[in-house]
C-alpha cells in the first residue's frame, strides 16, 4: 500500500496538470467557476462510485458467492436498487444544485457594466463608463480583479453563446433577447474563452480573451483620458493615411479620426489587445499584415473582404500604424 | 443452356465487329490516305451531315433561352463596335466584304448580313457564345457575360437593315491634327466610349473621362491577363502595349469629367444617396464615399457621372462572384452579396445622377 | 410448466392435405423484381433494418472524416465548408434515418412473430412507410455529393438557419427531407400500437406479452406525441423560408426560442423513443441468455412507461444556457435526474435476472454487458448535466458529445448488435459467427471507450462542439489524437461485423437456423412466409419454456387457423387486455401501389425543395392517386363466419371500435391532435414573448362565426349521412347529404381566412400574424384529407362497395370530420377569442 502513494500523487499531479489551461474549466480562477469545479469533482466522484458499484454488482450476480447472488435476485433489491438509492442520492443532488443556483443569482449592483454583443464571428465590447458614456472595443474584456462585472448579451444576427470557462459557466446571446453573465476573477490573468454554440462558417475561430487586470493598473486603464502618447512617427502616419484612404473607416472607427466604422470591430486599442481576429493570431506587426492581406485564407467566411491589394511596405505602414497606442474617447 | 451460348455467340460477334471497326479506322487514320486538306472541300454527304449536326444541336441547345428586347440602341452601337474589330474580318459588314483569307477557311465564314433570316435569335446568341466545332468559329472569350453576347445579337439583326455609311459611323474618324494620344483614343476606344467632350454612344459602357488614372490601368491590365472578364475588352486590352495603356490612362484621366446623364429615377437615386453617404451597417454594408469618393485610393474608381446601367451591370457581376480574381474585385465582389437588388440599382442611380468631382490628380 | 393433452388442441390431425400448400400460395412471396411489392413484414423487415444499417455506416464513414479532420490541430483535411455540412449530415442521419429506423424495423420484424400474428395490422402501409424512407433517405444523404447538404447542425437553430444566415437550398433539404422520414415514423407507429394493442395469439394478455411488445407500445405512443412537435416546427421555419412568415424573427416579432421548444419538446422523447426500444430488446436477451425468466417483469413495464411520461417534461434541460428564470431551471433540473429512476429499475431487474440464472457468454451477452456498462456510464453523466451549474460549463462542449455518445451508442447500438446476433439465427441459414462476434465485440468495446471517454477531458478543458479546428495551444491535440485512434478502432470492428454477415447471413423464410438458444418466446416457432402454421393459445410468458411441445404442435397445424379461411391472408384480431379473440382480419397481398405511393411522395417533397413547384405537385396528385388505388380494395365484403379451431367461430368483418381500422384513425386523430396542441403552444407563448403584436380587434368576428356555423352543420350532415347507409337507399342520398356537409366544410376555412384577409391579416408581417396563418394552414390539410376521403366514399358508395355491411370507410371518414370540425372550432375560438380576452 505504501509503495502505491508515490504513484498516486504522480498520477494525480499529471492529471491535474493535464487539467491546467486558459480555457479549462477544471483550472477556475473565478469564485463562479471555483464553486463550479468542486460541483465537478464532487459529481466524477459519485459517478465512479455508482458506476462501481453497477459494475460490482453485474459481477457478482453473474459470477458471485451463491448467497450474494440469492440476494440480487430478489424483486426488493431492483426496488431499493432502482428506486430508493437513486431518490436519495438524486434528492441530495437536487438541493446541492439548487443551493448553488442561488449563489450564482445575485443581484447585487455589479462594479462594471459591460455590453458584450455576439457577431458572426467576432465579439463588440462596450464599456459603460457609468455617466451614459461608453468606450467601444473588441474581442477583448478588461476587468479589475476582485469586483464583479456583469456583462449585458445580445446578438443582431444569429445566437452565439459566451464562454470563458476559467471564470464562469456559458451564457447565449439570443436575437430579440438581452441575457447577463456576471464575471469575477480571483486573480490577474488572462483567461481565453470561445463562442459556444455553433453560428456557422468560422464559429470555431470566434474566440476572446478576458484580461484580469489588478484593481489600480484596470483603473488606470479605464480613466486614461488625459496621457499623453507618443506622436506617430512616419510609417505609422502613412499607415493611418493608407488606412483612411483605402476605406477602412467604412467598417472600422479609430476614435479620434474620421474613420467611423460601426460595421467591424473598433481597432482604437488593437495595438493593447491579445489577439487579431477575435482568437486567432497573437498581435503583432506580421499578423496584422497578414490578416489583412490574406484574412479569407485564415479565416474562411469571415465578414471583412480580404485586402490582398497593398504592397508589403504599405501593409508594414498599415500594421505599424494599427498597433500604435491610441486614444480612446468615450461617446454618448 | 441453350439461350446462355446464343447470348455469348451473340456478344463475341458484336465485340469482334466493334474491335475490326476500330482497328479498321485506326488504320485508315494512320495511313494518312484521307485527305486532310481545307482548300479540296468536303463531300457532299459530309458536308450535308455537319450542316445538318449543327443546326440541329444549336436548336436543342438554344431552346430554353430567353431573349430580352434587342432593339435597344446601346445594345447595337456596342454589338456594331466589337463586330468592327472582332468579326468583320472573316464575315464581312455592310459596305465592306470579308478578307479572302477568312473565306479560304473550311468551311468559310459564312456572309451575316441576312443571318437573322436563318436563326432566331436564341440560336444566335448560343452560336456567338459558345462557337461551332469543327469550323473556325470561336466561343466568346468570357462565358459570363452573356449582356456582351446580346450586344452582338442585337447588332446581327439591326445589320440586316444597315447601310454601309450607317456601318461606317460605327467608327469615329480620329482627326488627322490631333496629337498621337489621342488619335489613339479615338481609334481604339471612341467607338463605344465616346469621342472627346461627349458621353459614351453606349450607355453599357462606363465613362473615362476624368476617371483615376491608377484605376484605368489596373483595369486594362486586368483585362489583358484575364483577370477580369470581357469578352469585348479582354480582345482589345490584349492587343494593347504597356506604354499605350499608361498613355491611354493619363488621357483619360486629365480630361475634363461629362455632366451626368438625364433620365434618372429621383425615388432610386434619393435612396441610393443613403447608401453613399451611410451605407447600411445592420446588413454589413459600408458608405460607398468611404471607397469611391474623396481622397480614396488611386486604384479606386470614382463612381459620380458614371453610367447607370453599366454600374448596375458591374454590381450583378461581382455579387455573382463573376466580375474576375484581381485583388480589389475580391473585396467589392464581399461587399456586393450583401447588397440587395433595390439597393443595387439605387446606388447605380444615385452615382449615375451626382456630378462628378474635378479632374484627378 | 403444462402440457396440453392431445385432446385439448383446438385442431386435429390428419390436416387436410391442401391445407399447407393454400396457406403457402396465400403468403407467397413475389418473385424477381416484383420483390418490390412485397409486404410481408418479415421482408420489409429485412429491407428495413438493411437500409437503416446503411446509413449507419453510412453516416459513421462521416464521423470518421470529422476524426481525421480533428485528429491534430489546425488541421486542413477537410476545409470549414465541408466539415459544416459532414457533422451536419452525420447527426441528422445517424438520427433520423439510422436510430429511430432500425428500431422501428426491429419491431416491424419481430413483433408479429413474437405475439403470434401473421403480420402486421396494415402491411401496405409500412411498405408505404419503408420505400418512402429509403427513397428520401438516399436522395438525402446524395446531397453531400453536391454540395447541397445542409449545414447547420442536425438541429438547425434559427436564425442561423433562415434563409439571410442559410441562403442555399441545403436547410431546405432537411426541412422536406425530414417530412417523409415523419411520415414513415408516424406510419409506424401506428402498426406498432394496433398491432400490440390487437394482433396478440389468444391467451396472450397484456401480462404475458414478451416485455419487447411493451417496450415497442411505449415507442410508438412516444411518436404519436413528440414527432408532431417537431413537424409543426419543421413547417414552419419552412414557410418562414419560403414565404417570409417571421415565426423565429426576433424584429418581426417571432423568437428564436420558439424552434428550441419545439424541437427540443421532440428532442429528449426522440432520444428515449431511441433508448426504449432497445432496452426491450435486451430484456429479451438476457433471460435467454441467463436461461430463467425476466425478474421484475411488472417492474419495467412500469419503467418503461415511467420513462416514456417523464421524458416529455424534460426538453427544456437543452436550454439552460438561455437565460430562462430560475424556477424553470429547477424544475426541468429536477425532471432530468427524476428520469434516470427508471432507468435505473431496470438495470436493476437486469442484474437481478443474471443473479437468478446462469448467464452464458455468447456473443449477445457480451454485447449486453457492454451495453450495461457504457449505458450506465452515460447515464452518470446525464445526471452530472442535468445539475444545472455544471450543465453551465459543460453544454455544447465535447462533454456533451461523450455523454450522448454513452447513452447512445451504449444504450442503442450496442444492445441493437446484441440483437444481430442473437435474432439471425430466427431469420438466417446460419447463425453469425461466435469467434468472430466475441473479436467484433472487443474491438467495438474497447475502440468506443478509446475513442469517447477523452472527450469528457476534452469539453471540460475547454473545447466547444462543431468547431472545424482548434488551435495547437490549447493542449487538446493529444486528447484528440487518442479519440481518432478509438474512431477507427471502432470502425474496425463494425467493418469485422459487416464481412462477417456478409459471409455468413443469408436471409430466409423457412429454413433459419432454429432456436439455439433455447429461448422462450414465440418468434422462435419454426417458420414460413405466414409466419407459424398455427396460431397457439399461450399461457405463459414464455410459452416455449412453459410447453416443451409447442413448436412441434404449432408446425403440425394443431392449433387455431393452421391454413387459410378465406384463401386470402389473414390473422386474429384479439381484444386489447385479454387478448380474447374477436374477428379475423383479411389482410392484403403485394402490391405497387404502396411502392409507387412512396416513390411518389418522397418525389413530392424533394423536388418541392428545388422549387420545380409544378412536377412536385404532379408527383404529389400521382401519389394520392396511388393511395386510392391502394385503398380502393380495402374493407371487403364480410366472408362469413369462420372457424379457427376448437369450435370458435369469429366474424371476417368488424365496425366500430373495435375494428383496427378505427383504431388506427383515433390513433391518426392522437397525432393529429399533438400537432395542433404544439401549435396553441407556440401561439400562447409568442404571446407570452411579444404580446404587443397581439391585435386588439373592435368589431364582431362575423365570418369566424359563420365558418363556426358551418363547421357544425358539416357535422351534423356527416353524421345525418350514415341513416343513408342502407344499399337500399341508392347512391343518391348518401352522396348529396356527404356532398353537402362537404361544402360547408370547406367554406368555412375559406370564410375565415377572407375574414381575416379583409382586416388586413398578412402572414409575412409579423409572428402572430404569422401563427394565424400556421393555424389556418393546419385546418386546411384536415380539410383537404377529409375531402379527398369524402370523394373516395362517395365513389365507393357509386360503385356499391359502400353500405351497411361494408361501412368502414365511411366510419373513418365520420370519424376524422369530427375531429377536424372539433378542431377548427378550438382554433377559431383561439384565434378569435383570445385577442379579445388578452390583457
Amino acid at each position: 500500500m505504501k509503495g502505491i502513494r508515490p504513484y498516486l500523487v504522480i498520477t494525480c499531479s499529471i492529471a491535474l496538470a493535464g487539467c491546467e489551461g486558459t480555457q479549462s474549466a477544471l483550472d477556475p480562477h473565478g469564485p463562479a467557476a471555483a464553486r463550479i469545479a468542486i460541483l465537478t469533482w464532487f459529481l466524477l466522484g459519485l459517478a465512479t462510485a455508482v458506476l462501481g458499484l453497477v459494475i460490482a454488482a453485474t459481477w457478482l450476480a453473474i459470477g458471485g458467492p451463491d448467497s450474494v447472488r440469492g440476494w440480487l435476485g430478489r424483486q426488493r433489491t431492483v426496488v431499493a436498487g432502482g428506486i430508493v438509492f437513486p431518490t436519495v442520492v438524486l434528492s441530495g443532488l437536487l438541493i446541492y444544485g439548487l443551493w448553488l443556483m442561488r449563489a450564482d443569482a445575485s443581484t447585487s449592483t455589479p462594479d462594471l457594466r459591460i455590453a458584450v454583443t455576439g457577431e458572426q464571428w467576432w465579439w463588440r465590447v462596450t464599456y459603460h463608463l457609468g455617466d451614459g458614456r461608453a468606450i467601444e472595443s473588441a474581442n477583448e474584456i478588461r476587468m479589475p480583479v476582485g469586483r464583479t462585472v456583469a456583462l449585458t448579451l445580445t446578438s443582431p444576427d444569429v445566437i452565439h453563446s459566451l464562454w470563458i470557462p476559467s471564470l464562469a459557466g456559458k451564457v447565449d446571446l439570443i436575437p430579440g433577447r438581452s441575457t447577463t453573465l456576471r464575471l469575477k476573477a480571483d486573480r490577474a490573468g488572462i483567461y481565453r474563452g470561445a463562442c459556444a454554440e455553433y453560428c456557422g462558417g468560422p464559429h470555431a475561430l470566434m474566440a476572446l480573451h478576458a484580461v484580469a487586470m489588478p484593481a489600480q493598473d484596470f483603473a488606470s486603464w479605464f480613466s486614461a483620458h488625459g496621457a499623453t502618447l507618443p506622436a506617430l512617427d512616419d510609417a505609422q502616419t502613412r499607415g493611418g493615411q493608407l488606412f483612411l484612404s483605402a476605406g477602412c473607416g467604412g467598417c472600422h472607427a479609430i476614435d479620434g479620426t474620421e474613420a467611423r466604422g460601426i460595421i467591424g470591430p473598433n481597432l482604437t486599442d488593437l495595438g493593447s489587445r491579445q489577439t487579431i481576429g477575435a482568437g486567432l493570431l497573437p498581435v503583432s506587426r506580421e499578423n496584422v499584415a497578414r490578416f489583412v492581406a490574406r484574412g479569407q485564407h485564415l479565416k474562411p467566411g469571415n465578414r471583412m473582404p480580404q485586402f490582398d491589394i497593398f504592397s508589403d511596405e504599405q501593409l508594414s505602414d498599415l500594421a505599424s500604424y494599427l498597433l500604435a497606442p491610441k486614444q480612446s474617447e468615450p461617446h454618448d | 443452356m441453350i439461350m446462355r451460348r446464343a447470348m455469348r455467340r451473340f456478344v463475341l460477334t458484336v465485340g469482334a465487329t466493334l474491335l475490326v471497326l476500330a482497328a479498321g479506322g485506326f488504320l485508315f487514320a494512320w495511313s494518312g490516305l484521307y485527305n486532310i486538306a481545307a482548300s479540296r472541300g468536303h463531300w457532299a454527304i459530309v458536308e450535308w451531315m455537319l450542316r445538318f449536326g449543327m443546326t440541329n444541336s444549336v436548336e436543342l441547345h438554344a431552346v430554353a433561352i430567353d431573349p430580352p428586347d434587342l432593339h435597344d440602341r446601346d445594345l447595337v452601337t456596342l454589338g456594331g463596335n466589337h463586330y468592327r474589330g472582332g468579326c468583320a474580318y472573316c464575315h464581312g459588314a455592310p459596305g465592306a466584304k470579308a478578307n479572302p483569307v477568312s473565306q479560304a477557311a473550311l468551311p468559310p465564314p459564312p456572309d451575316l448580313s441576312a443571318v437573322s433570316d436563318n436563326w432566331n435569335d436564341s440560336q444566335l446568341f448560343w452560336i456567338v457564345k459558345h462557337g461551332i466545332k469543327y469550323t473556325g468559329m470561336p466561343a466568346w472569350v468570357s462565358q459570363n457575360r452573356d449582356s456582351e453576347v446580346w450586344a452582338v445579337v442585337a447588332f446581327l439583326k439591326a445589320m440586316k437593315t444597315m447601310s454601309p455609311d450607317q456601318y461606317r459611323a460605327l467608327q469615329p474618324a480620329p482627326p488627322p491634327s490631333a496629337p498621337a494620344v489621342e488619335r489613339e483614343a479615338i481609334a481604339s476606344c471612341g467607338g463605344c466610349h465616346g469621342i472627346p467632350g461627349e458621353r459614351p454612344r453606349t450607355g453599357l459602357v462606363p465613362v473615362l473621362d476624368g476617371q483615376k488614372r491608377d484605376y484605368l490601368i489596373a483595369a486594362l491590365e486586368d483585362y489583358a491577363n484575364g483577370a477580369r472578364e470581357s469578352g469585348m475588352m479582354q480582345p482589345i486590352a490584349s492587343d494593347l502595349a504597356p506604354a499605350t495603356i499608361g498613355a491611354l490612362a493619363a488621357y483619360y484621366a486629365d480630361r475634363p469629367p461629362l455632366e451626368p446623364a438625364d433620365g434618372i429615377s429621383e425615388a432610386d437615386a434619393e435612396a441610393g444617396r443613403a447608401l453613399a453617404i451611410a451605407g447600411q451597417p445592420e446588413a454589413g454594408i459600408p458608405a460607398c464615399n468611404t471607397c469611391h469618393a474623396g481622397d480614396a485610393l488611386p486604384s479606386y474608381p470614382r463612381l459620380a457621372g458614371q453610367s447607370a446601367s453599366y454600374l448596375a451591370a458591374q454590381l450583378r457581376f461581382l455579387k455573382a462572384g463573376a466580375r474576375g480574381s484581381s485583388g480589389r474585385s475580391a473585396i467589392m465582389t464581399s461587399i456586393a452579396q450583401r447588397l440587395s437588388e433595390p439597393q443595387i440599382d439605387a446606388a447605380a442611380a444615385f452615382y449615375a445622377s451626382s456630378m462628378p468631382e474635378p479632374a484627378a490628380r | 410448466m403444462t402440457d396440453t393433452a392431445i385432446s385439448d388442441y383446438p385442431n386435429p390431425l390428419p390436416r387436410p392435405a391442401s391445407e399447407l400448400a393454400n396457406l403457402e400460395r396465400a403468403w407467397a412471396l413475389p418473385r424477381g423484381l416484383r420483390i418490390l411489392t412485397a409486404v410481408n413484414n418479415t421482408v420489409i423487415g429485412y429491407f428495413y433494418i438493411g437500409t437503416a444499417f446503411l446509413f449507419f455506416l453510412l453516416a459513421g464513414i462521416l464521423a470518421l472524416l470529422i476524426r481525421l479532420q480533428l485528429a491534430v490541430p489546425s488541421n486542413t483535411f477537410l476545409s470549414q465548408e465541408t466539415y459544416n455540412q459532414i457533422f451536419t449530415m452525420h447527426g441528422t442521419v445517424m438520427m433520423f434515418l439510422f436510430a429511430v429506423p432500425v428500431v422501428e424495423a426491429m419491431g416491424v420484424m419481430l413483433l408479429p412473430q413474437m405475439l403470434g400474428a401473421r403480420d402486421l395490422p396494415f402491411p401496405r402501409l409500412s411498405a408505404f412507410a419503408f420505400w418512402a424512407y429509403f427513397v428520401g433517405g438516399l436522395v438525402f444523404f446524395s446531397t453531400l455529393f453536391f454540395d447541397l447538404a445542409p449545414d447547420g447542425g442536425w438541429f438547425m437553430y434559427p436564425p442561423l438557419t433562415s434563409t439571410r444566415f442559410s441562403p442555399g437550398v441545403g436547410a431546405d433539404f432537411w426541412l422536406l427531407g425530414i417530412g417523409f422520414i415523419e411520415i414513415s415514423a408516424i406510419a409506424g407507429a401506428i402498426e406498432i400500437i394496433v398491432g400490440v394493442l390487437r394482433t396478440r395469439a389468444p391467451g396472450m394478455s397484456l401480462q404475458k406479452m414478451p416485455i419487447f411488445a411493451w417496450a415497442m407500445l411505449v415507442f410508438a405512443g412516444m411518436i404519436v406525441v413528440a414527432f408532431p412537435a417537431v413537424i409543426l416546427a419543421t413547417m414552419m421555419l419552412e414557410l418562414e423560408r419560403a414565404f417570409g412568415w417571421p415565426f423565429f424573427i426576433a424584429d418581426k416579432g417571432g423568437d428564436p426560442l420558439l424552434w428550441q421548444h419545439l424541437f427540443w419538446f421532440f428532442g429528449h422523447p426522440e432520444v428515449y423513443i431511441i433508448f426504449l426500444p432497445a432496452a426491450g430488446m435486451a430484456s429479451m436477451i438476457i433471460p435467454t441468455m441467463a436461461r430463467t425468466p425476466l425478474v421484475g417483469y411488472e417492474l419495467i413495464v412500469v419503467a418503461l412507461i415511467a420513462t416514456g411520461f417523464f421524458s416529455f417534461g424534460l426538453w427544456v434541460h437543452h436550454m439552460f444556457t438561455t437565460g430562462i428564470p430560475a424556477i424553470s431551471l429547477g424544475f426541468f433540473s429536477a425532471a432530468s435526474m427524476a428520469v434516470s429512476l427508471p432507468s435505473g429499475i431496470q438495470i436493476f431487474a437486469w442484474i437481478a435476472t443474471f443473479a437468478s440464472g446462469r448467464l452464458r457468454f455468447h456473443t449477445p451477452s457480451l454485447f449486453v454487458l457492454g451495453f450495461v456498462f457504457i449505458f450506465t456510464l452515460g447515464g452518470l453523466t446525464g445526471v452530472m448535466v442535468a445539475m444545472v451549474p455544471f450543465d453551465w460549463q459543460a453544454h455544447d462542449t465535447y462533454f456533451v458529445v461523450a455523454h450522448f455518445h454513452y447513452v447512445l451508442i451504449g444504450g442503442m447500438v450496442f444492445p441493437l448488435f446484441a440483437a444481430f446476433y442473437y435474432w439471425t439465427p430466427a431469420f438466417s441459414r446460419h447463425p453469425l459467427s461466435e469467434r468472430t462476434g466475441k473479436m467484433v465485440f472487443g474491438l467495438m468495446f474497447v475502440g468506443f471507450n478509446v475513442a469517447f471517454f477523452p472527450m469528457h477531458l476534452t469539453g471540460l478543458l475547454g473545447m466547444p462542439r462543431r468547431v472545424y479546428t482548434y488551435p495547437a495551444e490549447l493542449g487538446w491535440g493529444t486528447l484528440n489524437m487518442i479519440s481518432t485512434v478509438g474512431a477507427f478502432m471502432f470502425a474496425a470492428g463494425v467493418l469485422v461485423f459487416v464481412v462477417d454477415l456478409l459471409r455468413r447471413f443469408r436471409p430466409t423464410m423457412s429454413d433459419s437456423a432454429g432456436n439455439i438458444w433455447q429461448a422462450g418466446t414465440l418468434e422462435w416457432l419454426p417458420n414460413g412466409a405466414y409466419a407459424a402454421r398455427s396460431v397457439p393459445r399461450v399461457t405463459d410468458r414464455d410459452p416455449l419454456w412453459s410447453e416443451p411441445g409447442l413448436s412441434k404442435a404449432v408446425e403440425a397445424g394443431r392449433w387455431f387457423m393452421p391454413g387459410t379461411l378465406t384463401g386470402m391472408r389473414e390473422t386474429i384480431i384479439t381484444s386489447t387486455i385479454d387478448a380474447a379473440p374477436v374477428y379475423v382480419l383479411r389482410l392484403p397481398g403485394p402490391g405497387w401501389t404502396p411502392f409507387l405511393a412512396a416513390v411518389f411522395t418522397a418525389a413530392f417533397f424533394l423536388i418541392l425543395t428545388v422549387k420545380q413547384v409544378t412536377i412536385a405537385l404532379t408527383c404529389g396528385v400521382l401519389a394520392i392517386a396511388m393511395m386510392i388505388a391502394w385503398v380502393w380494395p380495402s374493407d371487403p365484403p364480410s366472408a362469413g363466419r369462420v372457424d379457427i379451431g376448437g369450435g370458435i367461430r369469429l366474424p371476417t368483418t368488424m365496425r366500430g371500435p373495435r375494428s383496427q381500422a378505427w383504431w388506427a384513425m383515433a390513433v391518426l386523430m392522437l397525432v393529429a391532435g399533438s400537432l395542433y396542441l404544439a401549435w396553441v403552444f407556440s401561439y400562447l407563448y409568442l404571446w407570452v414573448v411579444f404580446p404587443a403584436q397581439w391585435p386588439k380587434p373592435q368589431a364582431a368576428p362575423l365570418h369566424g362565426i359563420a365558418a363556426a356555423a358551418l363547421l357544425v352543420a358539416s357535422g351534423i350532415g356527416v353524421s345525418l349521412a350514415g341513416r343513408w347507409l342502407p344499399r337500399a337507399f341508392g347512391p343518391w342520398p348518401f352522396a348529396l347529404c356527404i356532398g353537402a356537409s362537404l361544402i360547408a366544410l370547406c367554406t368555412a376555412p375559406a370564410l375565415d381566412i377572407t375574414g381575416h384577409w379583409n382586416s388586413g391579416w398578412r402572414p409575412w408581417q409579423d409572428g402572430h400574424s404569422a401563427l394565424v396563418g400556421m393555424g389556418l394552414v393546419l385546418q386546411g390539410q384536415l380539410t383537404l384529407a377529409v375531402a379527398i376521403m369524402t370523394l373516395f366514399a362517395i365513389a365507393r358508395r357509386w360503385a356499391g362497395r359502400l353500405h351497411l355491411r361494408q361501412p368502414v370507410v365511411f366510419d373513418n371518414v365520420r370519424l376524422l370530420w369530427l375531429y377536424t370540425v372539433a378542431q377548427s372550432l378550438a382554433g377559431l375560438l383561439l384565434m378569435h377569442g383570445f385577442p379579445r380576452v388578452a390583457t
